[in-house]
């Protein structure tokens, strides 16, 4: 993808067709498949533009809720590309909705504001990772290959509301021990990476592999969505219950 | 979906807002029927004692008085304290006549007052009007008049007055209350008003301009040369932008008049291109005293990062609140050094880390940690307890003191 990037394309309007056009080598024999789903025309085209220049293989786009989901679990692929505010679906709705339906794509959020709480119900529901959208090119294209690898993208914005969510689970939750906890190793990873830390840099500075830190962060991605399955059961038990003592809700 | 629900909701606010104090205009209305039913009782009260009242004529003047001020206030109600102090004087009036119509000795006797319990209807009008200030004066005034018509007080007396204070106390209360909640929910109604309309420009901003000027962000730092100049210039606004509709909090209303203060918000403007502000989705409270002091030295700690730090270092300041402390770390992404050079530095008091940061840190009861990684880059751990587990601290004075230190500093 080194050879495309060196050539920065000179026109800005968006391609008409984004359609998987092979347009670069691909750097092996399965190249990644990617569903692009945005509302802003605009962004979706050069979004998918940049995917396709780089080797990747955009096999759909969608433009709200319903069709991302749709088109995701027709084609299946590596990688779901999701801008967090589709008209239909809200993103975190998307992330459930696959979740539901079993579809082993992997998703990475893509947002423009950068609203914290549907960030993060995002990431609860089973997105794999977040950006901003003002983040680069090659910082865009690498966060697309690491999730196909299913590596979580975990930017430090992302990594501070994780651990406040941590945090306020433990303080809210204190009789029942059923939301599961960060070890203290893993609480100190999530600090280093939402101060902007890199894997490596953590790693040498905690003396582990880069292997061994990012185990340490798929177990917290881990954690968290079990953790909100948790407060979905919850959810579901107190509505059960509130609907048993107050049977007629009409006063 | 979410789109549709922010406009037809708003014209159901401003009819409930208009419809003022509903308590208050059924309290209106009882009193102007018990006006009508008081005279009633009055007159009744008179003719079934006609045996023993000495001057019958004088008595029916003064009851036609209060009938014409009864037809007058039902027939087009007045509901200003002007008119309710010609009610109350002509009602204290009426009290004070019945030393015209009956003799001493039936009145020590203990016979009703001409007027009866008609002056009720004013003392509940001056509660309506004045809350329970103004019903208590008014039942004063009556009490007085009832205490000079009858010379000496009977047990009548002194009860119906208790009564009559209790009465416009109580209802003049009752008054006050309503009038409060009423504002409160209209206060509560205008927020959610603002609350909507701010939600409905962020997504107007976020569908449009931010998309945009990502967008450009985007593709003019591909372009390179002049285009990203253009294109970084997008960026920050971009940035601005996206802080200004994130911040869809309007209980930092609420959060100022409690005193605490969300020190995310407090902490947004030290965000730039080089300084990324991480916090957790749920607001940090602090007590406005201390979170402004740990604001001054996370600013100071920032001071450090540019002068110390070096050309092109970024930084990172994480807020993390674990229930008992609040932690902010500041990390560059500098030089970084050496703990030995730290230690010199402080010696040597020329780290502004020293004195404005540990000492301000101190002073809230907290400490700070200053530690350099081996990839590089400087930390600084500040750490706050929160003030519920430490509410003896020492109050203002060493806050004060450590704030003119640092603009003593250089």
């Amino acid at each position: 993808m080194s050879d495309d990037a060196a050539t920065p394309t000179p026109d800005p309007t968006p391609d008409p067709t984004p359609d998987p056009a092979p347009r670069s080598a691909p750097d092996g024999a399965t190249r990644i498949r990617v569903v692009v789903a945005d509302d802003h025309p605009m962004w979706r085209d050069a979004v998918a533009r940049d995917l396709a220049d780089a080797g990747f293989e955009v096999v759909a786009t969608a433009d709200d809720g319903r069709s991302a989901v749709a088109r995701t679990r027709a084609t299946v692929p590596d990688v779901l590309v999701l801008d967090l505010n589709l008209p239909g679906l809200s993103g975190s709705q998307v992330c459930a909705a696959l979740a539901g339906a079993g579809v082993p794509t992997r998703v990475l959020i893509l947002s423009a504001s950068g609203d914290h709480q549907d960030v993060l119900e995002a990431v609860k529901a089973g997105a794999l990772g977040y950006l901003v959208k003002s983040a680069g090119r090659e910082e865009f294209l690498a966060a697309v290959r690491a999730t196909a690898a299913g590596d979580p993208v975990f930017t430090a914005g992302l990594a501070g509301l994780v651990l406040g969510e941590f945090r306020r689970a433990r303080s809210a939750a204190s009789p029942e021990r059923e939301v599961p906890e960060l070890t203290d190793r893993e609480t100190e990873i999530l600090k280093y990476v939402a101060t902007g830390m890199g894997y490596k840099e953590i790693a040498a500075t905690l003396f582990l592999s880069h292997r061994t830190v990012q185990n340490h962060v798929q177990n917290i991605f881990g954690k968290l969505q079990m953790h909100n399955r948790v407060e979905l059961v919850r959810f579901a038990m107190e509505r059960g219950l509130d609907l048993e003592e107050r049977p007629e809700p009409g006063a | 979906m979410s789109v549709a629900t922010g406009g037809p909701q708003t014209p159901a606010g401003p009819v409930l807002l208009d419809d003022e104090h509903v308590v208050v205009r059924g309290l209106w209305r009882a009193v102007d029927v018990f006006r009508v039913l008081a005279l009633v009782y009055a007159a009744y009260s008179v003719w079934e004692r006609r045996a023993e009242v000495a001057h019958l004529s004088v008595a029916a003047v003064v009851l036609g008085v209060l009938a014409g001020w009864t037809a007058v206030q039902t027939v087009r109600p007045m509901r200003t304290v002007r008119a309710y102090t010609v009610e109350l004087a002509i009602g204290c009036g009426a009290i004070l006549a019945t030393r015209l119509v009956d003799t001493p000795e039936v009145i020590t006797g203990g016979a009703k007052t001409l007027p009866s319990i008609w002056p009720s209807a004013a003392v509940v009008g001056f509660a309506i009007l004045r809350g329970w200030r103004g019903g208590v004066a008014a039942a004063c005034l009556v009490a007085a008049s009832s205490f000079v018509e009858v010379v000496q007080p009977t047990a009548n007396t002194v009860s119906n007055s208790i009564f009559g204070l209790l009465l416009g106390g109580c209802i003049g209360y009752c008054v006050d209350l309503a009038r409060a909640s009423h504002s409160a929910l209209a206060e509560a109604m205008r927020l959610d008003a603002a609350r909507a309309e701010r939600d409905r420009l962020a997504r107007t901003v976020h569908d449009g301009v931010l998309q945009t000027l990502a967008f450009i962000h985007r593709r003019a730092t591909d372009l390179g040369g002049e285009s990203a100049t253009l294109g970084a210039m997008a960026g920050e606004q971009e940035r601005i932008l996206r802080t200004l509709v994130s911040q869809t909090d309007l209980a930092e209303v609420g959060r100022a008049l409690s005193g605490d203060a969300d020190l995310r918000t407090l902490l947004r403007h030290v965000e730039t291109d080089d300084v990324q502000l991480v916090s957790p989705a749920d607001p940090v409270l602090l007590p406005r005293r201390v979170a402004d002091e740990l604001v001054a030295a996370v600013e100071a700690a920032l001071d450090n990062v540019r002068k110390h730090a070096g050309e092109g270092a970024r930084a990172w300041v994480l807020l993390d609140d674990d229930g008992r402390d609040v932690a902010v770390t500041i990390r560059d992404s500098g030089r970084g050094l050496s703990e030995a050079r730290l230690q010199e530095a402080v010696g040597q008091g020329r780290l502004g880390v020293s004195s404005s940061i540990r000492g301000r840190l101190t002073d809230l009861g907290g400490g700070a940690v200053i530690t350099s990684g081996p990839a590089g880059g400087t930390t600084v751990e500040l750490r706050v307890p929160r003030q519920p587990s430490h509410p003896s601290h020492r109050p203002d004075r060493p806050a004060r003191r450590g704030r003119n230190d640092r603009r003593g500093a250089p």
